[in-house]
């Protein structure tokens, strides 16, 4: 089909503007098109028709707000869902916990947004269970995991011995964390195999503890504050036992 | 990026043991940090399209937070020398059909070959009036919200998103001669559309 090229039909003309023919064709009408001006013309009008479908097209830019929401859940997504894939840390959720985590995500989800901050830290607890995720810090030593926040969290907190720990109780590991927008450490313990999530701020300027509900969806969530510090945490071990590590962690703050 | 760094915190001394989890986060961080990287520069596209499909803010924003959920958690499967804008648009586009409003949607039977569409069309009013009324941005708005969803789906993948045929056969999974064919009729619809509209102006 080289020199016997018709007036362009429609569905050519379309494919020949966004440049989806093959080279020998989309050459052939350029030919054409050198000797036939009423197809020129088609061409050029069907380029300013897509122009302006482009213009018109792209109309729907994301508020502020939301853009900002997309972005941090871009930035922060990685340390919930990309590590699903680490099947060998399967220790981390037993099956109890996933059981509990399905259980309860479908009662939190119809909860309504009474404390944000209560489902921000139970949000996080839970994917610490449901990813089987691997913290960043893998160690029961606080002399690795209190030098591994230098230079990444604006305060400084000390770690009880693992001696002075509640009984059955054992640092797993820590994350850097965010709540409401803050940095915050997520250090992870395990009471008798139940997983505890103790998130810590700055008192001021961190997030306000205050309000926080006793309980949420079946998790338990206890907090303190010390002279600098706010303490959180989320597990679904018996109460007395997560009082029991507050305390201690209350207690290691406090210059002996 | 971050994660990265998760060696250097750690006295020399605990490497040897941490070594492998730590390798397998690096790993998986700068699988997190790639997927952040291709799918930022993505955001307003991905959130536009939406707004197309949904037709409303909070959808969209909800639909776009799906897809990027979801996408990170298939990141696996992605095969770096494919199209990662044809693949999240795909994850997008079976998001919104699996969303209440999508179900609602996708119940419209769409004819590929609608007869009547194919007919009436005739490029043949003057290609000069085809000049003037294109630059009525607000009639050729209007026309586009009248298309008929699939059309207007796969014209503004490729006017929009300047996505090849052979993608936009990927993401609305059809033949690439109903890409084709679709695109073409969308934009003769579109002309026909803006008809009326140079009546009144003239």
């Amino acid at each position: 089909m080289t020199q016997a090229i018709e007036h362009l039909n429609p569905d050519t003309l379309s494919a020949f503007i966004d440049g989806e023919l093959p080279d020998g064709e989309q050459e052939a009408i350029q030919q054409h098109l050198t000797g036939c001006p009423a197809c020129a013309l088609s061409v050029l009008s069907a380029t300013k028709l897509k122009a302006a479908t482009a213009r018109a097209g792209r109309r729907f830019a994301p508020p502020p707000e939301t853009l900002a929401r997309l972005t941090a859940q871009l930035h922060r997504e990685p340390r919930g869902n990309a590590r699903i894939h680490s099947i060998r840390r399967v220790a981390w959720a037993s099956l109890a916990a996933v059981m509990v985590l399905a259980v309860s995500l479908i009662g939190w989800r119809q909860l309504h947004e009474t404390n944000t901050l209560a489902a921000e830290l139970l949000d996080q607890h839970l994917a610490t269970l449901s990813s089987a995720a691997t913290p960043q810090v893998i160690s029961t030593d606080r002399h690795t995991v209190k030098p591994w926040f230098q230079g990444r969290l604006p305060f400084s907190f000390n770690l009880p011995d693992a001696k002075a720990l509640p009984p059955d109780t054992t640092l797993k590991g820590a994350d850097l964390t965010y709540l409401k927008g803050q940095p915050a450490a997520l250090l992870l313990f395990t009471i008798h195999k139940h997983e505890v999530s103790v998130f810590l701020t700055q008192r001021f300027g961190g997030p306000s503890i205050t309000a926080l509900p006793g309980t949420r969806s079946g998790f338990t969530i206890h907090s303190a504050t010390t002279q600098d510090l706010s303490i959180v945490a989320v597990s679904d071990v018996n109460p007395a036992d997560l009082d029991a590590l507050v305390a201690t962690l209350v207690q290691a703050q406090s210059p002996s | 990026m971050f994660r990265s760094e998760a060696l250097l915190g750690v006295p020399i001394q605990f490497r040897g043991s941490i070594q492998r989890e730590t390798l397998d986060n690096m790993v998986s961080a700068s699988r997190s940090a790639n997927f952040e990287q291709l799918a930022l520069p993505l955001l307003p596209s991905l959130y536009n399209h939406a707004f197309w499909l949904t037709r409303n803010h909070a959808e969209a924003e909800d639909l776009v937070q799906e897809t990027f959920s979801k996408a990170l958690r298939a990141f696996d499967s992605f095969q770096a020398d494919t199209n990662f804008k044809g693949w999240i648009f795909r994850i997008l586009r079976n998001t919104f059909f699996t969303s209440r409003s999508g179900i609602a949607a996708s119940r419209t039977v769409f004819l590929e070959d609608h007869p009547h569409a194919l007919d009436t069309t005739d490029t043949s009013p003057t290609p000069e009036d085809n000049l003037i009324r294109l630059d009525n941005q607000a009639a050729l708005q209007t026309a586009l919200e009248q298309l008929e969803p699939p059309l207007r789906e796969a014209l503004l993948l490729c006017d929009v998103e300047e996505v090849k045929y052979k993608d936009i056969a990927l993401i609305l999974d059809i033949p690439i001669g109903t890409v084709m064919s679709r695109i073409s009729r969308a934009r003769r619809a579109l002309r026909q559309l803006l008809q009326p509209q140079l009546g009144e102006s003239q």
